[in-house]
């Protein structure tokens, strides 16, 4: 099935045409998106610094996360509210880059690892968790939101 | 003067030779994005520490030792990746309305945390156990947030550059 008709469909929404006729609302939204991820990037790295034994390392696990999710999952509200016009107004080009492909992938892998394995690490005990596999979490998680960071931007230098 | 220095840049065989390269200013661009978010995230929650809006009970001296060699690490890439795109095309930037804002604005940043570690800061063992600060870490935590959201709109506004005032436009710096 190829989701070509849908990313049509999206292109020639009257929503998509008022960012394409109008001159401020696609900044807006971009420097939104842009400070959204620094908020991002930072609750993420709280916690992965945390398993990687670096950053807070005198709090406890439990307590970062506990501190850091409601920015996690605030600014990433923030940025499928604001990523959502960028994609639809210019569909046809998101369609046709390998960037925005890979950067979807990423993210949906990075939400996957986000929710799952890492939010049940981070609410654990840690002496039970042994000295590698929270690095290996924390590690993971890094390089996917990296790879989310770099495709999205390669999406506006390269295609 | 400014516009001279800028001009010498431009010519410069160095300068020239990246700014011909075929991906230089992609990786640069790409790496300043990714650093911006280590620097920017940091500074954040450093900020919002003292603002008293997050990590109300880590004292503020070790949110400082945990995480601000990481931040100095993100300044680093931020700094020298930002100053080669500069290098490359200094004629682009020179009539950049956002550009110069922006200049302007990492400035402010940098002056109040200037301030912030030569003043407020010197008596952090006092009350770096509670969870609101006093009124004038609050202060320079607020200021930081504000002025940073500020650096990375500017940031991202530098793509618009016919997007500025019309007297800015009026001076004809381009
Ligand atoms: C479902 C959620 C999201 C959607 C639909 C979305 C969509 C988009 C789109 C369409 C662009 C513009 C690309 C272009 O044409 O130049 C963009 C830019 C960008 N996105 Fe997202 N995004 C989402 C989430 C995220 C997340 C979670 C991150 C990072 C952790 C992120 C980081 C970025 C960055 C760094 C840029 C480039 C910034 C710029 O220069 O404007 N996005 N996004």
């Amino acid at each position: 099935m190829s989701l070509q008709p849908f990313f049509e469909w999206m292109g020639g929404l009257r929503f998509s045409a008022f960012f394409l006729e109008s001159v401020w609302p696609t900044p807006i939204v971009q420097c939104i998106h842009l400070v959204s991820v620094a908020v991002f990037v930072g609750a993420l790295l709280l916690v992965d610094l945390r398993l990687l034994g670096q950053g807070l390392k005198e709090t406890p696990l439990p307590q970062v996360a506990r501190a850091a999710e409601p920015w996690l999952f605030g600014s990433f509200v923030v940025l499928v509210v604001t990523g959502i016009p960028q994609m639809s107004s210019t569909a046809l080009k998101q369609y046709y880059s390998p960037f925005f492909w890979w950067k979807m992938e990423m993210l949906l892998l990075g939400v996957i690892l986000t929710v799952t394995i890492r939010r049940k690490m981070a609410s654990t005990e840690e002496s039970q968790l042994g000295p590698v596999w929270p690095k290996v979490v924390a590690l993971t998680s890094i390089a996917l939101w990296t790879s989310v960071t770099i495709g999205a931007r390669l999406i506006g230098l390269l295609s | 003067m400014l516009r001279a220095l800028f001009e010498w840049v431009d010519v410069m065989p160095s300068s020239i030779s990246l700014r011909e390269s075929l991906n230089g200013y992609v990786y640069l661009l790409t790496a300043h994005v990714v650093s911006m978010g280590l620097v920017a995230g940091i500074i954040g929650y450093w900020d919002m520490r003292l603002a008293g809006m997050a990590l109300k009970w880590v004292p503020v001296s070790k949110v400082k030792s945990g995480l601000f060699p990481w931040m100095y690490a993100g300044v680093a890439v931020n700094a020298f990746t930002g100053f080669l795109m500069l290098y490359s095309q200094p004629m682009r930037y020179y009539p950049n309305f956002w550009f110069w804002l922006k200049m302007g604005l990492l400035v402010v940043v940098a002056a109040n945390a200037a301030y912030f570690h030569l003043s407020i800061e010197k008596t952090v063992d006092e009350w770096e156990h509670d969870p609101v600060a006093p009124f004038k870490a609050r202060l320079a935590g607020y200021v930081s947030l504000v002025f940073w959201v500020g650096v990375i709109t500017t940031g991202r506004m530098t793509a618009y550059s016919g997007l500025v005032p019309q007297w800015w436009i009026d001076l004809g710096l381009g």
